[in-house]
């Protein structure tokens, strides 16, 4: 079923981005790089003592460059954005669920519109915590756009059915999107052969998922600019009333 | 803390543990390293790779450590250590998330240093994470596909399907393979509060020293090889060999009742 009447024109047709908060759930952005064009707002960590997670002030390095490169995707697509960097990986955290949840809840509670993630949790035990979140921001009109795990097992939060999850295709146009509605993913957007920003300054070349996820997060932040308030489920109709691939 | 009576009776359980364990290592030989570097050699020739290598994780320090490698450049791989906080095999071990990257080399992101250790400098790489269901135990790396400069969709869909069998080789063996840490987890939780870390190790310790010693120090361990040679028995030459130990089990009670 088409969609009439919601063109990409009517959609993003003009929008920057100005006025929309997009947070990066990853290693952390580094700042000053240049192809983040100084949109970095703010930038916090989760620190874990004795399984207690709180949030504190980073200082904008990124360990790996993978948030940095996620970061560069979207400012390119969407220049008026701002940037929140939420390091939920580092030296003591090295991906622990528990560290992804609480960087998760932090910025669903700061209503940062749009969030970006590139983990994700196999943990049972965290399955009701995710399940809880993903339905606060669900509530909250914040839009978690995550990239979907290339292996057949289950993942949270990305399967939960209110994050749009994404998959990478090859077609080299950063807004060529394909909207599937058979889980466990639902949009297709560019990952393969990227060229994106890295750590120190650099730049790359790469291939993943997590490099699809935010040219989805970058339209929805286009979107929510020109078309303030939509919720994530009307945010998902003109996504996919704006695919590449009409049903 | 723990009665003396109690202490021996646990260590005397824990050995008993700490024995299997090691028997059903010793007959399963090195199932799990020989199913590791088919895993890579089936990659390097698959993809038609430079190298392929898997690396897995493992604590004290915390660490990821390439176990086998394969592909004309992989040999220098073997014993490599990375942190998993640096790095794209960290990245992918840290997140679960695989990705591939074209030239490497001159990006700053890449270690080229730990590069240099192997004597090998890849343009490209792709890594998948290996994944149980508890999380990420090691990745599984490619370098450099000959005749094209980056991996496709589908070479990563290939990678996880490599990665998964990987993966099931380890899981299937860990058990026998991480005896000492099965004991120390298992003794904490039972001790509770009444044993402090250092008594765990040290009980630990106890139960598992000189499991690992020379097969051929005793006459038990000559049997077990023994076993471990009837594995590609059939079901006729297996149910015979049971007649036999029934008939030897026997004769040995008798003798054990006259003496």
């Amino acid at each position: 079923m088409r969609l009439r009447g919601i063109s990409r024109d009517w959609a993003w047709g003009g929008s920057t981005g100005a006025g929309i908060r997009v947070g990066i759930i990853d290693s952390g952005l580094e700042a000053d790089h240049p192809r983040l064009a100084g949109r970095v707002v703010e930038s916090v960590a989760v620190e874990l003592e004795d399984d207690e997670a709180e949030v504190v002030p980073d200082d904008g390095k990124d360990l790996y460059g993978h948030a940095t490169a996620c970061g560069g995707i979207i400012v390119e697509m969407a220049p008026d954005v701002e940037l929140v960097s939420i390091r939920v990986l580092g030296a003591d955290l090295r991906g622990k669920g528990a560290a992804f949840a609480a960087g998760l809840e932090w910025a669903i509670d700061q209503g940062i519109d749009v969030l970006n993630l590139s983990l994700s949790s196999k943990s049972e035990t965290l399955f009701p915590v995710f399940h809880d979140l993903v339905d606060r921001a669900y509530f909250k009109r914040v839009v978690l756009v995550s990239a979907a795990n290339n292996v057949p097992a289950a993942s949270y939060p990305s399967l939960f059915s209110s994050v749009l999850s994404v998959a990478a295709h090859g077609e080299p146009d950063p807004l060529r999107l394909y909207y599937n509605p058979a889980p466990p993913v639902e949009f297709g957007a560019w990952g393969v052969d990227v060229p994106m920003a890295w750590k120190d300054g650099g730049s790359t070349v790469a291939t993943g998922n997590s490099f699809a996820a935010p040219h989805v997060a970058a339209m929805v932040a286009l979107i929510l600019s020109k078309h303030r308030g939509l919720t994530p489920f009307e945010v998902k109709a003109v996504l996919a009333a704006v695919a590449d691939n009409p049903r | 803390m723990v009665a003396d009576d109690d202490l021996t009776a646990a260590l005397t359980a824990l050995r008993a543990v700490g024995r299997r364990s090691s028997v059903a290592r010793t007959l399963q030989g090195d199932v799990e390293q020989r199913l590791l570097q088919s895993i890579v050699e089936a990659t390097a020739s698959l993809f038609d790779a430079e190298a392929s290598s898997i690396a897995l994780h493992e604590t004290d320090p915390d660490r990821l450590e390439f176990r086998v490698a394969a592909g004309a450049q992989g040999a220098g791989a073997v014993g490599l250590v990375v942190k998993p906080t640096e790095g794209i095999a960290g990245y992918v071990f840290s997140t679960g998330q695989g990705l591939s990257m074209t030239d490497v080399a001159s990006d700053p992101r890449f270690d080229l240093e730990a590069a240099e250790r192997t004597g090998y400098v890849p343009r490209s790489i792709a890594c998948v994470p290996l994944l149980d269901d508890e999380g990420t135990i090691g990745v599984l790396q490619v370098l450099d596909k000959r005749g094209s400069p980056s991996f496709s969709l589908r070479d990563m869909e290939l990678l996880a399907i490599f990665a998964r069998q990987a993966t099931t080789a380890i899981t299937a063996t860990r058990v026998q393979r991480d005896t000492v840490r099965l004991l120390r987890e298992v003794l904490g939780q039972i001790a509770d509060e009444s044993m402090t870390d250092e008594q765990v190790e040290s009980v630990v310790s106890k139960a598992t020293e000189g499991l690992d010693d020379d097969p051929d120090a005793g006459p038990f361990w000559q049997l077990v090889d023994h076993v471990a040679l009837m594995r590609g028995l059939g079901e006729r030459d297996l149910n015979l060999i049971g007649e036999i130990l029934e008939v030897v089990a026997r004769h040995a009670q008798r003798a054990r009742r006259r003496a």
